[in-house]
């Protein structure tokens, strides 16, 4: 095996992680293991929590706002399961590199392992997540349509976004420790102006403040088909804009900055 | 054929100011009148290799030797390609496997065995090949039924035999080695004193690093004396 740099450093370590994705499955998997490791539920806990939060809200919610709970709730669940993939992702990738110092410090290892790994890890907790949705749309009976499926290209993009997202705040938040409160703290704000609760057109007023937020993009393209509607075409815009605009300057610092890594953490 | 090629190697890295140092910063500044304030606040730049050369082939044995902070670990992850130099050029032939620190990549909560298959992974190794080398490390690391328990509740001395165990486990072209079987009662230090010597036999490249001269000098054939980040290679009767 020789090492020879023939491409640029950053693109040559997203190389080596795409080489290495059986590391990155197996480290997911042990690392939720060891999580789960003595708890009856294990990632179930995270279901039974969703179902909890989203009957409770549910209920609350479609009081307070004198809402529908059969249109209310099935938006309400699946905004919040959203929102739980990206923001604890986002929160979680701060710190990915510091905790895994271990092993950047001592094995030649790819560092986009790590960011990779969390997003699987998070992509399985949304995989446990994603049922109580099923559930609830059967109870609340909502129509099904074809149309539902679009959710999964949804999904695609989202997660492909979520692939820049997580190695930009991950080669962020080792460089600037603050970082990692700073994000803990502005996720409620983001979440408060990102249509979680409601829907945009709820609310004709805060319509435009919502849509300057880009998770109320991330939220809307999955969910506008779960709840039987195709997305306007600005959100699919948006999306797939951030996609290449996030992922282009993600690389760009990120070859920049991937020797420096290591001596960061 | 395992080498390594070091050119005019040169690791620089910055230390950023955290708080406190800022704030000490400051602090000096009030008391010298402003002849550290250009300092204040920005960024130093520690110099931990400075231009090394040096070209290592097939059998070589080096023993590092050198005062604490003289670049050693710095050296030795160079070598193992994790730090990448700032300027100068590094080729490398050869799998590498690396014992720096102990415990990189154990998970306290997993037991013994999901730990073996962890950081055989982690290692490069497939499921399958890590599965061969399990009664391997079982023999070696006499850990018995301890091995299906959380490593968190091991002792320093157990989770050392386990890690030197899997760490070794492999065989690897180039092999690095820090100073790490200091810990461990005195028939585990023997013991793994024969798997090393056995390894060192097998691996085509074979650095080291320790402060124990008479372990150096039995191990290797090229010494390096590190300072300041400087390289000197010495011969045997300096060390």
């Amino acid at each position: 095996m020789r090492t020879v740099d023939t491409f640029p450093p950053g693109v040559a370590d997203i190389v080596g992680s795409l080489k290495n994705l059986r590391i990155i499955i197996f480290m997911a998997l042990s690392d939720l293991r060891a999580r789960y490791k003595r708890s009856v539920l294990g990632p179930f806990w995270v279901t039974l929590s969703t179902a909890a939060g989203s009957a409770g809200l549910g209920f609350l919610w479609s009081r307070l706002m004198h809402m529908d709970a059969h249109t209310f709730v099935p938006s309400l669940t699946a905004g919040l399961i959203l929102w739980q993939y990206m923001s604890q992702l986002i929160v979680e990738s701060t710190t990915i590199f510091s905790r895994q110092a271990s092993i950047i410090r001592n094995l030649n290892l790819p560092v986009s392992i790590h960011p990779l790994q969390l997003l699987l890890r998070h992509l399985i907790n949304f995989a446990h997540n994603a049922p109580v949705f099923i559930v609830v749309a059967f109870i609340l009976k909502l129509p099904f349509s074809w149309t539902m499926l679009w959710a999964l290209p949804g999904l695609l993009i989202l997660t492909l976004n979520l692939v820049w997202i997580a190695l930009l705040f991950s080669m962020l938040g080792a460089r600037f420790r603050d970082l990692e409160y700073l994000i803990a703290s502005i996720m409620p704000l983001m979440m408060f102006i990102s249509p979680v609760f409601y829907r945009p057109n709820y609310l004709k007023v805060s319509a435009k403040i919502i849509w300057m937020n880009p998770f109320s993009h991330f939220i809307e393209i999955v969910r506008y088909p779960l709840l039987g509607e195709i997305p306007p075409l600005f959100v699919i815009e948006v999306n797939v804009a951030l996609l290449v605009f996030g992922s282009i300057f993600t690389l760009w610092l990120f070859n920049k900055k991937r020797t420096r890594i290591p001596f960061w953490i | 054929m395992a080498h390594l090629i070091f050119d005019n190697v040169t690791i620089q890295y910055p230390i950023y100011n955290n708080r406190s140092m800022s704030l000490k910063n400051q602090l000096v500044r009030i008391s010298t009148g402003g002849l550290i304030e250009k300092e204040a606040g920005n960024v130093q730049i520690v110099t931990a290799l400075k231009n090394v050369t040096f070209n290592a082939k097939e059998g070589d044995r080096i023993g590092l030797v050198g005062h604490n902070g003289a670049g050693k670990s710095t050296l030795l992850r160079t070598m193992a390609g994790i730090y990448v130099p700032t300027h100068g050029s590094v080729d490398r032939v050869g799998r590498v496997s690396t014992v720096l620190e102990m415990g990189a990549g154990m998970d306290p909560e997993l037991s013994g065995y999901e730990n073996i298959t962890r950081m055989g992974v982690l290692s490069g190794m497939s499921l399958n090949e890590v599965r061969k080398r399990v009664s391997d490390i079982e023999e070696f690391t006499q850990l018995g039924d301890f091995l299906q328990i959380p490593v968190r509740t091991y002792s320093t001395g157990m989770a050392t035999r386990l890690m030197f165990a899997v760490a070794t486990s492999s065989q690897p072209d180039i092999l690095l080695v820090d100073e790490v079987f200091g810990t461990g009662d005195a028939e585990f230090q023997n013991r793994a004193r024969e798997r090393m010597e056995a390894l060192i036999q097998s691996v085509g490249v074979f650095v080291f690093a320790s402060h124990d001269h008479d372990l150096v000098r039995g191990y290797c054939n090229r010494f390096f004396k590190l300072e300041h980040g400087n390289v000197l290679e010495i011969s045997v009767d300096d060390i």
